[in-house]
Order: C-alpha cells, then sequence, then structure tokens
C-alpha cells in the first residue's frame, strides 16, 4: 500500500503503437478497495490503459511504454519485476470470456496447480473458495467435471472472475466484462463487483455509462489519450466540471 | 441522450415558460380584481386555475417519461429536477391567484377599506419577483436569480407592515375587523407568493450550477 493511500499510481504514462500515440502523459490515481470506472469512445485509450496497469501491453509488439505505473509504490515497469507475479497480483477479465477447454474444477485449480499446490483437499478448498467468491458456486457444485465451455456466457465470465480470484490477486482489471451478456447476466456481474470489492481493487473499462454510473465509485473519462476528468462517479453524473465530460455522458459527443 | 429526447427537452422548457406566463396573468388579475373590485375578473381567474392544473400534471408525466426512458444525467437531470420543482411552485402560485380572488366577493362591501392599503405595492413588488423568477429559468440566468433572493427581505417588511397597519385598524372600530382580517390573510398570501419566486430562484441555481443553496441566509454581498 502507498503511504498516501492509493493501491495504484499512473505517472506520465504515455504509450505508442509504432508511430501512434494511445496514451499521452496520463497520470490517475486507483484507491484500494474502491470500484474505478473508464469510460470514454472507442480508441480513446482506455483499454490501452487498463492493459498497461499489468503489463499486458508487453505482448503487442511495437508497443512502446513510458512513464510509472506504481502498484503499492513499486514501479511495475522496473527491468527487476517479475510479470507472471504482477500478472497474479493485478489480474484481468476479459470481455469475451475464456474458460480453458478443461472441466470447470481444472479451469480453476490451473491457476494454483503452476503455483506448486498439488494437495488435492487444499485444491478443493481453493476451487469452492473463488467459486463462492465469483458467485458460481451454487450453479456448478453438482458436476465440477463438466466443461468450462458448457457453462452459459454468464457463468464462463463468473468462471474466468474464479479463475483470477484462485491466485489471490489483490487488484481486478475488467475489460467491459458484461458487454458480451444479456442484461440478466449483466446484474449478476455487477452485482458480484459491488460484493468483490470489498477485498479487491477494481478498474474496470466500460462503454456503458449507466454501468459506469451503476458500479463504480470514482470515474475517469479518456478522450484521445489523456484524461479529461476524473472525479466521483456521482459527480461526474450529476455535475461533471469539463464541457467535454458533460457532452459524453449526456451522449451528445460527435 | 437521443436527439428526440433533446427535442423533449425543449418542449419542457416551453411547457414551463407558457405556465409561467398564465400564472403571472392570474397573479395581475387576482389583484387587479381585488383592488378594482372586479368579480367578473375574479371569477375568471378561478375558472382559469384548470389551465394551470392541466399544465401541472402534463409537466409532470413528461417529466417521468423523459426520466423513465432516456436516463438522463447531468445538465439533462438537473433540467428535469428542477423542472419538477418549478413546475410545482408554479402550481402554488396559481393557488394563491384563486386565493386571492375568492377574496374578491367578501371584500365588496369594503372597497374603500381595500384601497387604502398598500396592497397594490406590496403585490406589485412580489408580481415582479415572480416575473423576474421565471425569466432567470428562461434565461438560465443565475445572477438574476440570486438578486430575487435578496429582494424577498421587502416583501416580508411590507407584510409585518399590513399587519400592525391593521391591527391598528380593528382598534380603531369594530367596522374593520371583518375588512381587516381578510386583508391580513391577503397579505400573507402575497408575501408566499414571493417565498416561491425565490424557491424558483434557488432551484434555477441548481439547475445552472449544480449547486444547492436552499435553506441559507443571503447578504446582499455573499456569494
Amino acid at each position: 500500500m502507498n503511504t498516501n493511500g492509493y493501491k495504484i499510481r499512473t505517472h506520465g504514462l504515455s504509450l505508442s503503437y509504432g508511430s501512434k500515440l494511445a496514451l499521452n502523459n496520463v497520470s490517475l490515481d486507483v484507491k484500494p478497495n474502491h470500484v474505478t470506472a473508464l469510460i470514454g469512445p472507442s480508441g480513446c485509450g482506455k483499454s490501452t490503459f487498463l492493459r498497461a496497469l499489468n503489463r499486458m501491453n508487453d505482448l503487442i509488439e511495437d508497443a512502446r511504454t513510458s512513464g510509472e505505473v506504481l502498484v503499492d509504490n513499486i514501479n511495475v515497469y522496473r527491468e527487476d519485476v517479475d510479470v507472471v507475479e504482477l500478472r497474479k497480483k493485478v489480474g484481468m477479465i476479459f470481455q469475451r470470456s475464456n474458460p480453458f477447454p478443461k472441466s470447470i474444477y481444472d479451469n480453476v485449480a490451473y491457476g494454483p496447480r503452476i503455483n506448486s499446490v498439488h494437495d488435492t483437499k487444499r485444491l478443493d478448498e481453493v476451487v469452492e473458495s473463488s467459486l463462492k467468491r465469483a458467485a458460481l458456486w451454487d450453479e456448478v457444485k453438482d458436476d465440477l467435471t463438466k466443461s468450462g465451455l458448457a457453462l452459459s456466457g454468464g457463468q464462463q465470465q463468473r468462471l474466468c472472475i474464479a479463475r483470477a480470484l484462485a491466485v489471490n490477486p489483490e487488484v481486478l482489471l475488467m475489460d467491459e466484462p458484461a458487454s458480451a451478456l444479456d442484461p440478466i447476466a449483466t446484474a449478476k456481474i455487477e452485482e458480484l463487483i459491488y460484493e468483490l470489492k470489498s477485498n479487491f481493487t477494481i478498474v474496470i473499462v466500460t462503454h456503458n455509462m449507466q454501468q459506469a454510473a451503476r458500479v463504480s465509485d470514482y470515474t475517469a473519462f479518456f478522450y484521445l489519450g489523456k484524461i479529461i476528468e476524473f472525479n466521483e462517479t456521482k459527480t461526474i453524473f450529476t455535475s461533471p466540471k469539463e464541457k467535454q465530460t458533460e457532452d459524453y455522458v449526456t451522449g451528445r459527443f460527435g | 441522450m437521443p436527439r428526440h429526447f433533446e427535442l423533449e427537452l425543449d418542449q419542457l422548457r416551453t411547457m414551463l415558460i407558457r405556465m409561467g406566463s398564465l400564472v403571472e396573468e392570474q397573479i395581475d388579475f387576482a389583484v387587479k380584481a381585488m383592488t378594482e373590485s372586479d368579480v367578473a375578473l375574479a371569477r375568471l381567474v378561478i375558472e382559469r386555475d384548470k389551465k394551470v392544473d392541466e399544465f401541472d400534471n402534463a409537466i409532470d408525466q413528461h417529466c417521468m417519461r423523459v426520466f423513465a426512458l432516456a436516463q438522463p444525467v447531468a445538465i439533462d437531470l438537473r433540467l428535469l429536477m428542477a423542472a419538477l420543482k418549478i413546475n410545482n411552485e408554479l402550481e402554488r402560485i396559481g393557488d394563491i391567484a384563486v386565493n386571492l380572488a375568492e377574496r374578491v366577493e367578501p371584500l365588496l362591501p369594503y372597497s374603500d377599506f381595500v384601497k387604502k392599503t398598500p396592497l397594490r405595492e406590496m403585490a406589485t413588488a412580489a408580481r415582479e419577483m415572480v416575473k423576474h423568477s421565471i425569466d432567470s429559468f428562461v434565461n438560465n440566468d443565475p445572477e438574476l436569480a440570486k438578486e430575487i433572493l435578496i429582494s424577498d427581505d421587502a416583501i416580508d417588511s411590507f407584510d409585518r407592515e399590513t399587519f400592525n397597519f391593521m391591527i391598528k385598524k380593528m382598534k380603531e372600530s369594530r367596522d374593520n375587523i371583518e375588512p381587516a382580517s381578510h386583508m391580513m390573510i391577503v397579505s400573507r398570501h402575497i408575501e408566499r407568493l414571493a417565498d416561491h419566486a425565490t424557491n424558483i430562484a434557488e432551484d434555477v441555481i441548481f439547475l445552472v450550477n449544480a449547486k444547492i443553496i436552499k435553506h441559507h441566509a443571503y447578504a446582499p454581498d455573499s456569494q
């Protein structure tokens, strides 16, 4: 934990894909145990920013990052940072759920197993607690051998969340986690986010402004690679300070 | 917000402006009916209150629809909230016009008495406040709204003066008791008019500046 109380701080974060500047000197402070939403039109840099927090952009060939991302006061872009450990601590949930072609049990147990947990009893405990924390246990407990791919879209997404939880993250990054889901499944994910935040720090990218309004405590409005406004969600949606922000949240953009 | 809802917000403003004009005129007519003992005009005011109620219902329905269907935020949300509150204040102002008009007939035998009271001046001042409060909404003018907040004190003074004047008149002669009682109530109604105008002004300040300033005391150089 940073002494000034933030879980993640970015300072002057910039990122280019080749010659295209996707993030332009972005500084943002993320409070622990709160939900921070990133909103903005397509191409504004919000997903790029999210991926920068656990160095997922390293996987993109021509991505060049400068500036700092401090997680618990340590710059994760330092040479000596173990990226695999980083991604356990700062987990990611994607827009399209991507369960492994394995059983429900093996999906969740995968992470612990590659971290050398082999004791069956211990694995059973981790699988059960992760599935419970992801609000999926009751729906799947009767047959954990069923394939993860046989679940509904909403269940698959919660399986992915359980999988991330199984390796004891502290931060969950969610990139439009409900955009492929129907309203009921979406409501379940949003409910889950609300429950999870007391134990985790959550950063969520969403193009659905009502969702940002419903689930988040803080909202950052991105445009053309910069943060135009960052404030408590209630302020962004009742009395934003910047005209651009107001135009965007009231749907008058473009 | 989709374009067709923006048009609905424009319609909402128009309805409020028209309702504002109507209640301003109702107040004008009611005061005129009282000071000139014009029973026909008083009856017109009472009859026309139906139209004020129609506006009230239409605006409430309109707001509910936009809330439900468009989920407005930021300035759109504040406009809808202000519209509901201002609607309510205008409807109350309309009711006051009716209350005043209903006093015309009982006061007919006392037209001289009525003419001697400072009613007209007080009513004019209150009516100006109502007019300016509606103008501040029409023009999105929080500065004008703030001026209204300050002028409420003068009306309160008028009301106290009228009250004391009526007490004096009642002490002078028992014959004055009935008209003086009516006039005290009339004065209180007009003082209420000014209160509603200040409420509208506060709602305009909330709408434009997103500041809630209700229930504060105002000094001329505050804010």
